[in-house]
């Protein structure tokens, strides 16, 4: 794999590179950029958009989409959120429930995208299209539209929680982005899911299921999902069922810019992880630089195309 | 996303299924068009219209919403499904007032009586549509300038403060920023920066953050709805800045331990759940032969803080 | 020897009668570093059938690529008809008179044969709407002048098999009336009943003074076609001549620089055993249409051939078998027990591999590392845990290679890096990575070059003494010949024949694979 990975080297450092132009620019052009204060408000930023975008990264590297998170992220939260309110439990218990109810709801959604797009064989761009409406609709019925708050005291503190300067919710999502890493290029599913991404027929005639695979990509994005609702919650101390909107497309966002091809196969979570600092580097150092909020959207969107585009460049270069 | 109609599917099941006489009965029937149900003011106020109508018993209710906040096209469909059924009055609150005066002319045209709530649609656009039609609502640009005021005499003159603004477009969130330009004026306040945070907590949270990055001298905090004010709040909590003062909009439940505990100074409540029955009222007097309803009928609005806050 | 001499008077004779109406004189060309050309000279006579073969790599692609306009070349001068020819296009290409068929298929495979044909100078109306009928009944004309006849124009080209996409591809480029016509490899996918039709086809463009430049990895077609052939090696010419004045064995120590071709004439000794390891009864594959479906016996040791026309169901028979698409009804025993496979997985846990027809599509992950390729269906093997243990894989990519004489950069390096013949052994290598007793092998030199060719015979000869019962399917009847201790031969989906070792010839199986099909279209 020696080679393999030094291409996927030479790839992420073309990501951290620009990574690196855009915070010299911003640090010589604006004068807040490079303050411990910015930077660990960057870091708490992007915190739910890099765990959104590490299960998106598994879903795509095997040729799929899921157009859910923003969703299912609503739906998890809401579900969390109730748990977490019951009254006279203890923190512990009532915290402890709330992600086990998070992670599991997310898992179910994940889990029916997966199983419904691979046993039917639909494309998954339309199944979590469908999901997108089931989950937001669901967040709504649960509440009843309403806004879910007054959460334990010590879970709402843990949200903005610091060590040394860094957000511990960055950490954990930190932490989430080594263990996916690993999973990615260190195991036989890893390894699978990259097989898949590349030649389905050829993974399929070598014996191996693809249905386990596919449902395993979409349900580990749905278990993400769930971690991100936990996340949210412990930030913004509230659960409802209108957040989220248009997360996904941040997500994707991430994934792409970070390298990872639309058509599955290729691509890291350091890649995305570094795609979602660009975007957040983006989204906070063009307010410091005093852009209005529509050339601020419009730059966004250049940006995005110009990944697309230059990693086209850059995969040309190392097929040649 | 406004392809997806679920919402209003949702919620037109939910008027279907409303304890109302059959159809043949001669009652008048409202058709109530409203904004987003998922959000928790258009709840209320669709709830409060609910119990109107089981309080008068003598019209039937029918109601649709909308996905989100900018999904017109969910109203359009509603809108013309009304006229398609021959309803006896449209109640609107529109989602943009200039694309709903044109749908609403057709439903005038066919002899519904129409009233307009909540946002005002387009002066110029009604002219430009040859219709004249009466607005029940709230002075969004008064009850923002009302909050404002409160923030401006708990800074003083000169007191540094931003605006995180609604949906960019959207009327009501024009007329808010408006109200709260009116008090900086008035306060004789320092604007440092005004930008959208599109109605939602996290991307208040994290704009505001940024913008306190850029201004750390910032003092006081006008945020277009009540959402957008979590949001800077928890932003706040997490920079460890209580000298800091939030003034929100809406009054939703979310906020009262805030109040509370002074974290957000003052809210505008709007009486929303009153707001859509009232212009169903309006809707009817017409309807039975009353007089044409004309110009602005304000809807009551109060400063909520600390000291009122339920 | 001989014919070195009188090859050159023959030549004086040619080309005093017809100026060439092709010449390339020291056409050069590098890709970076590597030599793609180094001095490539050939000349064309009107209406000659010239035959260009080469190993793989030995620069015919570059070569066909320069003259239809895709590369440009470095050095070195080309004239058509007498003047310069430097095509900057495909199409300036098609417009001084010269087309290619080529290799990769260039259909569209959603659209209709007839629009494939037509897609240059669709006909139409004045409104500009498409004459479909008479584009329909052009297109008609076209498939019948090369006896495709029971191929409905209508129909969409993905409908169609590999062989008759060739065909229609010909077809096609028939269309246009060209000066000089090519042919990279047209006969690859097609069986002998439709090489003939095509041998047919090009006489006819002969008698009408089209040139005809004929790329094939099969000498018998060059021999038979050719009037003359020119031999690259390197990217070098290494002679041309009249086809009458050279041999089979020179042509071969042309192309590969020495003898390799014993191997292939080597005869075998069968190691079949009589030992049953799979049956068949009355196995039917979803497309079969009798009732009995195929049974067949296949031994421990055997290398069992399957012949048979293109679209005769040998490719879904093999697939079946594997339950790489289900199969319809009837009996599999393995090693005498009755077995249900019911996906790849449960096959290749009863010890079968498939070397699939498609390599590119359904064989190697070409974007992949060779070591990924190779322990694809045994990730068990070099795993613990669920965790990849990069040294076992790469050890075993290793051994295997060199087992296999697999010429590769190292197992990291792309699958993709690697020579048809590479790529095809690296498939072997990783059912044989499994220890199966049973290999079905579909197409197994497809796209393989000759030197490379007598290599994987020679491997696949090695498997069977060890032991391995191989079912091989096959377009090419030598191969299958030189391989093989029985044939079935396959026509319309059933067994029609079946040739012990002892008797086998052309002639034999051609009269079986053309009496089912009489049979078929007889009444």
């Amino acid at each position: 794999m020696k080679g393999m990975s030094m291409k996927l080297v030479l790839r992420d450092a073309g990501i951290g590179i620009a990574l690196l132009l855009l915070i010299v620019f911003f640090s010589l052009s604006t004068e807040h950029f490079l303050t411990p204060n910015n930077i660990s408000n960057i870091l708490t930023q992007i915190t739910i958009n890099l765990i959104l975008a590490i299960g998106m990264t598994f879903v795509i590297l095997i040729g799929g989409i899921d157009l859910s998170v923003g969703s299912m992220l609503a739906f998890c939260a809401v579900v969390a959120g109730t748990v977490l309110t019951i009254p006279d439990l203890s923190v512990f218990v009532a915290v402890g429930l709330a992600t086990l109810a998070a992670i599991g709801t997310g898992v179910v959604c994940g889990f029916l995208n997966g199983w419904i797009s691979a046993f039917w064989g639909l494309p998954s761009f339309i199944v979590t299209l469908g999901m997108l409406n089931i989950a937001r609709g669901a967040a709504l019925q649960v509440t009843d539209a309403r806004t879910i708050y007054s959460f334990p005291q010590s879970f709402n503190a843990f949200g903005s929680q610091m060590v040394f300067g860094v957000p511990v919710v960055f950490l954990i999502a930190l932490a989430l982005v080594a263990v996916a890493w690993f999973v990615l290029s260190k195991t036989v599913f890893g390894r699978l899911l990259y097989g898949i991404g590349n030649n389905e027929e050829a993974v399929r005639l070598a014996g191996h299921s693809l249905m386990v695979y596919k449902v395993a990509a979409f349900t580990i994005a749905g278990a993400l999902v769930g971690i991100a609702a936990m996340v949210y919650m412990a930030r913004l101390n509230i659960a409802s069922p209108i957040i989220g909107i248009g997360f996904e497309l941040n997500a994707i966002a991430a994934v792409i810019i970070g390298g990872t091809s639309l058509s599955g196969g290729r691509g890291t979570v350091i890649g995305t992880l570094l795609g979602a600092c660009i975007i957040g580097v983006l989204a906070n150092g063009l307010i410091l630089f005093g852009l209005s909020d529509f050339m601020r959207q419009m730059i966004t969107g250049v940006v995005i195309i110009l990944a697309v585009i230059i990693d086209k460049y850059r995969e040309r270069i190392t097929a040649a | 996303m406004k392809l997806f109609t679920a919402a209003s599917i949702l919620a037109l099941s939910l008027a279907t299924a409303l304890p109302t006489v059959a159809f043949a009965a001669d009652k008048p029937v409202v058709g109530l068009v409203m904004k987003s149900l998922a959000n928790d003011f258009f709840k209320n106020m669709l709830e409060g219209a609910e119990a109107h109508a089981k309080k008068r018993g003598d019209y039937e209710l029918k109601a649709i919403g909308m996905q989100n906040e900018t999904d017109f096209e969910s109203q359009l469909n509603g809108v013309e499904n009304f006229i398609t059924q021959g309803v006896d009055a449209i109640v609107i609150a529109p989602a943009d007032s200039r694309a709903m005066v044109a749908p609403l002319k057709k439903a005038m045209d066919a002899g519904i009586t129409v009233v307009n709530f909540d946002v005002s649609l387009d002066e110029q656009a009604k002219k430009d549509a040859g219709i004249d039609l009466a607005f029940v609502g709230p002075d969004n640009r008064g009850g923002a300038k009302m909050v404002g005021e409160a923030l401006a005499k708990a800074l003083g003159e000169g007191g540094k403060v931003v605006i995180l603004e609604g949906n960019p477009g959207a009327d009501n969130a024009a007329q808010r920023k408006l109200g709260f330009e009116d008090a900086i004026a008035a306060g004789k306040l320092n604007l440092l920066d005004s930008r959208t945070a599109h109605w939602e907590t996290e991307e208040a949270n994290s704009v505001f953050s940024t913008m306190l990055t850029a201004h750390p001298d910032i003092q006081g905090v006008m945020a277009a709805n009540d959402s957008m004010a979590i949001g800077v709040v928890k932003a706040l909590d997490a920079a460890g800045r209580s000298d800091i003062k939030v003034v929100g909009f809406d009054n939703v439940s979310a906020v009262a331990p805030l109040l509370k505990d002074g974290k957000l100074l003052a809210t505008v409540d709007q009486f929303g759940s009153q707001m859509a029955a009232d212009a169903i009222d309006k809707a009817l007097e017409v309807v039975a032969g009353g007089p044409k309803l004309e110009g602005w009928i304000k809807t009551n609005i109060e400063l909520v803080t600390k000291d009122n806050v339920k | 020897m001989t014919h070195s001499h009188s090859g050159a008077a023959h030549r004086t004779v040619a080309e005093g009668a017809h100026a060439p109406v092709l010449e390339l004189h020291d056409v050069r060309k590098r890709f970076g570093g590597t030599v793609a050309l180094n001095g490539v000279t050939l000349s064309v006579a009107p209406g000659e059938v010239h035959g260009l073969i080469g190993e793989n790599g030995a620069g015919k692609s570059t070569l066909i690529k320069i003259l239809c306009g895709i590369v440009k070349p470095d050095s070195g001068a080309i004239r058509l008809a007498g003047e310069n020819y430097e095509p900057q296009t495909p199409r300036d290409a098609k417009a001084r008179g010269l087309q290619v068929v080529h290799q990769e298929f260039n259909l569209l495979p959603f659209l209709s044969v007839a629009e494939n044909i037509f897609i240059e100078h669709l006909p139409r109306n004045l409104f500009g709407v498409v004459k479909r009928d008479e584009m329909n009944a052009g297109a008609r004309k076209a498939l019948d002048a090369i006896g495709l006849k029971d191929v409905d124009v209508r129909w969409p080209v993905e409908r169609l098999g590999i062989a008759h996409r060739q065909l229609v591809e010909v077809a096609r480029a028939l269309m246009t009336d060209s000066r000089v016509l090519i042919l990279d490899e047209p006969t690859a996918t097609l069986t002998s009943r439709e090489t003939d039709r095509l041998f047919t086809i090009i006489d006819d463009l002969r008698s009408r003074g089209v040139s005809v430049i004929f790329v094939s990895h099969h000498l018998d077609e060059i021999f038979r076609i050719c009037d003359r052939v020119t031999v690259l090696r390197n990217g070098e010419t290494v002679f041309s001549r009249p086809i009458g004045e050279t041999s089979h064995d020179e042509l071969v120590r042309g192309m590969v620089g020495q003898q390799l071709q014993k191997e292939m004439a080597s005869d075998t000794i069968s190691s079949a055993g009589t030992e049953t390891v799979l049956s068949l009864v009355n196995f039917r594959h979803t497309q079969s249409p009798h009732v009995d479906g195929i049974s067949l016996d296949l031994h421990r040791g055997e290398i069992l051939g399957i012949a048979g026309l293109v679209g005769s169901g040998r490719t879904e028979l093999l697939r079946a078998i594997f339950a790489a698409e289900p199969p319809l009804s009837g009996t599999i025993l393995r090693g005498g027990k009755p077995a249900v496979f019911r996906s790849p997985r449960e096959a290749i846990q009863s010890g079968i591999g498939f070397v699939t027809e498609d390599r590119k599509e359904e064989g190697l992950i070409l974007t992949m590392p060779i070591a990924a390729n190779v322990s694809l269906a045994s990730l068990s093997s070099v795993s613990r845990l669920g965790l990849l243990d990069r040294t076992m894989e790469n050890a075993m990519t290793e051994k295997l290679g060199s087992d296999l004489k697999l010429k590769y950069g190292g197992p990291s390096k792309q699958a993709a890096t690697l020579s048809g013949g590479n790529q095809q052994k690296v498939v072997l290598a990783k059912w044989l990575a499994r220890n199966p007793q049973i290999l079905l092998l579909d197409e197994p030199t497809r796209g393989v070059d000759v030197g490379a060719k007598a290599e994987i015979y020679a491997l696949i000869r090695r498997f069977a003494e060890k032991g391995l019962a191989l079912l091989v399917v096959s377009s090419e009847l030598p191969e299958l010949m030189t391989l093989c201790d029985r044939i079935m031969v396959m026509s319309q989906h059933r067994i029609v024949g079946e040739l012990p070792r002892a008797d086998f010839s052309e002639e034999k199986i051609l009269t079986y694979a053309y009496q089912g099909e009489r049979r078929q279209t007889g009444h």
